[in-house]
């Protein structure tokens, strides 16, 4: 056994030898490679075909060897690559080195194929080799599988239509269908697009059946970036099928550290792939689409791995070869990033302008800015994010040095002025006096009018004015209030119809979910949440006097006032709604739920603060059911949204539908509703099977339908009337007449879940 | 030698604690803990010496990248060479920067064109007092001691036959200019590295696993993250050398269960396994072309 070993291990150092020689000098090449040919064959030691297999994919691969040398090489080793690839049970790291050098050789071959269309026996032997690569491609062990990838991604881009080939260059343009020509008979193209296509659909298969496999994943991304590049008549195929894949979907599975490494590293080669493709070609017909798709993935990348708190910080220290332009002062950023303490230098003695007081900078070129010379809206564009972004820590201190500033000025002014009377603090009013009390607004004008305006322009005035006060206006009328009210209410809804149409697309657009604020954004929802709320919310402030004032005047004049008025502004508001509802209930039948729902709890928070409201929920409902229900047509869905989406169901509303199927052509809808109510709406199951069974007993077109829902949800009517009817049958005295009387004198207003046994004896 | 790095790292290592102490060494082969004590220049013992002798004997060839190609990746270049792994390093950055006197003066030189001697003969007679306090002479030093200089990747002819960087220590095994594996030291390299494999248009439709280990650029931490590439070096070239000895001789059908799982295949699993050994360091993957 060691004899064949030490000379095994004499070979490899041998072949390593004659590789050293070829790496050294590619001129060997063709010699070398047909001298290892024998030693390396099918025939030979794994060890040697490990060799073997890694020296031709390296020779077939190397950039130093001319692409002459390889086409002549690669019809010498056709016949051991096919060998050894049919050998039963092949070494993996052997198929794996062989499949690579096929990949490389596959483009010689189909070039000198284009050359020689006779040279029949070497078309079949990369044929069969071919074959037996595809054979592999789903069952071999992955490193083998991956390589196949890579091999059939050749073969695509050699089988596809290249860039037009510039006729001079012939030799140097790149192996492609362009190449072949029309009527070749080994090759012929029309087979090989078909081929092509075939394999193509197979390669990009991967992002459907094995999303989870990264390693083929990543392989098969990491080689499609020549052929987006370089096939133009794919390119869109292959964008569209990675647009599709999603590499985080395995979100369902348990993140372990395998998962968590296979899916960021699909995820990142994903993206690097489509940076790529967009960095290449930033105006491509799907650039817009793959900016999209990375924008999105980003974003639930950040769900999916919840980065935030794994995220690395900025560094520490710098990222770029020691850069010290990039480092982050450590040490001496410390002091830097505390507030800067203010300081408010005292104002010089003497008389002081406004501007002095306030300036707090030392920068003469600052002081001397007149900022009155800029344009107003500039000096608003540039305020407002100022103050916005000003630090608090910064802000106060320096309103407490002003404050300081000015309280010391005030009193060296009095201190000047000794005949200034004490500052009335109460008193901010403008009060002439002859003598001038000192008061701060008075100190801050005559500072202006001091420095600012020294010629004396401004004199103080002889007369003395009264004091002022703007009147409050005349109390309104409750009709003038009403009538502005209604106004208002009308102004609300023109906007809102204004909105209907060119707001409604901007409304779609920011769908916020369920953290939005109600009637922020100030389109139609908004207003519409608006308006609901002003009538269903605004006169409960009034409903809170209201109970107090109708009990301490029973039936006085007063009460009906309340009354009245509190009709007049709520009313009139739901008024209003109704008919905005109405006008076009089909699509605004949100605006109808919404409302129903603002009502529905605003009673009942009136419950719960002990009110007793007036039923206004229930009214409103019936009023816009009835509203609607003539208009339904017997496929109506309006109906059946109506009654699931509404806040509460009550039998009066059960009432209504059941009048429908009194009209022939609607009883389904009616049916249909109520079968609805009592799949999906079990709090109102019973109602809604009681008020099925009245259909069936009452609405002779509605029995078949009903009774086929009552068969399923309270059979015991059923079976009584089938009962009583073998009873009359056998009794068999009883006239038809009375006999289809029967079933109408059941009670069916009794809500009762089992009214079924009383009746039977009371009509027999 | 004294101013070998890996001597100050065991003084350093307790004079700084603001570092965490690195994990456990993973039950490796011996040469981690060997390596260790190691000094630039002197061959590394306790290893087995590189020999045809068997299927032992297979190692994956290595590719280590930062971005100038002086720290981090050099680091690292140094424990797989010394760990006798194959091993070509790069930098993915356009120009090699290093630290000046003040933040507006680097001192900035270009790849492949100057040698990390020049750098500290130049680095030496500008100020060697300071380029010696900011560890940059001690950097340079270890470096001339791997290889002639830095490399940029984007430069780097894959598949060219590297005969002439014999000298480079790592050298044996990479000659075909070919790796089995690019580890990378920061996210911004990764990108650069599988964007540039995408431009190349894979034209050796040879596989290679390149990984992502974030390690940040000051001397302390290359000493941590060379550590950490060695124990993924490790982890990955047993997995790869199981494959080879199982469906050796045996053949493939022989082989059963866990042992028929490709080592390409395990890839994920053995990063995952790394990254908890690791926590510190978040790591990428992906596999690209030659």
């Amino acid at each position: 056994m060691s004899q064949p070993l030490a000379s095994v291990a004499d070979q490899l150092a041998q072949l390593d030898a004659a590789r050293k020689l070829v790496l050294g000098d590619s001129a060997f090449y063709s010699q070398i490679v047909q001298g290892i040919l024998p030693i390396v064959g099918a025939h030979a030691r794994v060890e040697l075909r490990r060799w073997g297999a890694d020296f031709l994919a390296e020779t077939f691969a190397s950039p130093g060897l001319s692409l002459e040398q390889k086409q002549q090489l690669c019809l010498l080793v056709l016949q051991t690559i096919k060998e050894i690839l049919e050998l039963p049970s092949e070494d993996a790291s052997v198929i794996k080195s062989m499949v690579q050098a096929s990949a490389s050789i596959y483009p010689l071959v189909f070039r000198h194929i284009i050359a020689n269309p006779d040279d029949a026996p070497t078309w079949e032997k990369m044929a069969a080799i071919k074959s037996n690569i595809l054979r592999r491609w789903d069952t071999a062990p992955a490193g083998v599988r991956v390589c196949c990838i890579k091999f059939v991604q050749r073969v695509v881009q050699v089988q596809t239509p290249g860039a037009p080939a510039d006729p001079r260059r012939a030799e140097q343009s790149e192996t492609s269908l362009t190449l072949v020509p029309r009527n070749h008979p080994l090759i012929p193209t029309t087979n090989l697009e078909a081929e092509t296509f075939g394999l193509l659909d197979r390669m990009l298969n991967v992002f459907h059946e094995n999303p989870l496999d990264a390693i083929l994943v990543n392989a098969t991304l990491n080689c499609l970036g020549g052929l987006i590049r370089s096939r133009p008549s794919i390119s869109n195929k292959i964008i569209s099928t990675i647009l599709n894949f999603n590499p985080l979907k395995q979100a369902s599975m348990p993140l372990t550290s395998k998962v968590k490494v296979i899916v960021k590293s699909m995820e990142r080669t994903t993206r690097a792939l489509l940076l790529n493709i967009n960095k290449r070609n930033p105006n491509g017909p799907l650039a817009g689409k793959i900016h999209q798709y990375m924008e999105r993935m980003a974003q639930s990348r950040l769900e999916f791995f919840d980065d935030a708190n794994r995220k690395r910080g900025p560094p520490i220290e710098p990222t770029d070869g020691l850069d010290q332009a990039k480092r982050l002062r450590l040490g001496a950023g410390v002091p830097d990033t505390p507030t800067p303490t203010i300081t408010v230098p005292p104002l010089p003695p003497g008389p002081a302008s406004y501007a002095q007081l306030f300036t707090l900078t030392r920068d003469e070129a600052f002081r001397s800015f007149d900022v009155s010379q800029l344009p107003i809206d500039l000096v608003i564009k540039i305020a407002l994010p100022v103050l916005y972004r000003l630090d608090q820590k910064v802000l106060d201190p320096a309103i407490n040095g002003l404050r300081a500033r000015y309280d010391t000025y005030v009193k060296q002014q009095q201190r000047a002025a000794p005949r200034a009377a004490p500052v009335d603090e109460d008193d901010e009013a403008y009060e002439p006096d002859f003598e001038p009390t000192e008061d701060p607004e008075q100190i801050m004008n005559k500072l202006d009018n001091d420095v600012e305006e020294p010629e004396d322009t401004y004199a103080p005035p002889d007369v003395a004015l009264g004091q002022f006060e703007l009147p409050p206006p005349p109390p309104m009328s409750q009709d003038e209030t009403a009538n502005i009210g209604r106004g208002t209410v009308a102004r609300v809804f023109s906007m809102m119809n204004m909105l209907d149409e060119s707001g409604s697309a901007v409304s779609k657009k920011t769908k916020t979910g369920i953290n939005r604020l109600a009637a922020s954004s100030y389109d139609r929802e908004a207003w519409l949440t608006v308006i609901i709320r002003l009538a269903t919310r605004a006169s409960t402030g009034l409903d809170d006097y209201d109970p107090e004032a109708n009990i301490k005047t029973e039936d006085g004049p007063s009460t009906s006032m309340t009354k009245s008025t509190d009709i007049s502004l709520s009313d009139s508001i739901r008024d209003a709604l109704y008919l905005y509802f109405i006008e076009d209930f089909r699509r605004r039948m949100d605006i109808a739920i919404a409302w129903l729902n603002e009502e529905w709890y605003n009673e009942r928070v009136q419950k719960e603060n002990g009110n007793d409201p007036q039923p206004t929920y229930e009214k409103w409902a019936l009023k816009i059911i009835d509203g609607i229900l003539p208009y339904l047509d017997a496929k109506d869905k309006m109906l059946i949204r109506l009654l699931s989406e509404m806040p509460a169901v009550s039998e009066a509303v059960l009432e209504r539908v059941k009048k429908l199927a009194g009209d022939p052509e609607r009883v389904s809808l009616a049916v249909n509703s109520l079968h609805y109510l009592i799949l999906l709406r079990p709090p109102v199951r019973d109602i809604c099977i009681d008020a099925l069974e009245d259909l069936w007993r009452n609405y002779e077109d509605a029995r078949s339908s009903a009774a086929k829902l009552l068969a399923r949800w309270r059979p015991q009517v059923l079976q009584q009337q089938q009962q009583q009817q073998q009873q009359q049958d056998q009794v068999g005295a009883v006239t038809s007449a009375s006999n289809s009387a029967t079933p109408v004198p059941v009670p069916v207003s009794a809500p009762a879940p089992a009214p079924a046994p009383t009746p039977a004896p009371s009509s027999s | 030698m004294s101013s070998d790095p890996r001597l100050t790292r065991a003084g350093s290592r307790t004079a700084t604690p603001t570092h965490p102490p690195p994990p456990p060494p993973p039950v490796g082969p011996a040469p981690i803990v060997s390596s260790d004590g190691g000094v630039d220049g002197t061959r590394i013992d306790g290893s087995q010496p590189v020999d045809a002798s068997g299927q032992d004997n297979f190692k994956l060839k290595f590719c280590t990248v930062c971005a100038s190609n002086q720290n981090r990746s050099m680091e690292a270049h140094l424990r797989l060479s010394a760990a006798h792994y194959p091993v070509v390093s790069f930098g993915t950055g356009s120009l090699v920067r290093l630290p000046g006197p003040t933040i507006t003066q680097p001192n900035v030189y270009a790849f492949n064109t100057t040698s990390y001697d020049s750098m500290y003969k130049e680095l030496e007679g500008k100020d060697p007092r300071l380029y010696r306090a900011n560890g940059l002479l001690n950097m340079l030093e270890r470096n001339r001691g791997v290889k002639w200089g830095p490399e940029r990747w984007q430069d780097w002819r894959i598949g060219v036959p590297r005969l002439n960087h014999q000298q480079d220590r790592g050298s044996i095994g990479v000659e075909g200019g070919v790796v089995d594996i690019v580890i990378t030291c920061e996210e911004r390299c990764f990108d650069a590295v599988v964007d540039d494999l995408l431009n190349r248009g894979s034209p050796l439709n040879r596989p290679v696993h390149v990984f992502n280990v974030d390690i940040r650029d000051n001397h302390e931490e290359a000493l941590v993250g060379g550590k950490a590439i060695l124990d993924l070096a490790d982890s990955l070239n047993r997995a790869a050398a199981e494959e080879r000895i199982i469906h050796g001789d045996s053949g493939w059908e022989e082989g059963n269960g866990a042992s028929r799982t490709n080592f390409d295949e395990r890839v994920p699993e053995i990063l995952g396994d790394w990254q908890e050994r690791w926590p510190q360091m978040p790591a990428l993957w992906t596999l690209a072309w030659f």
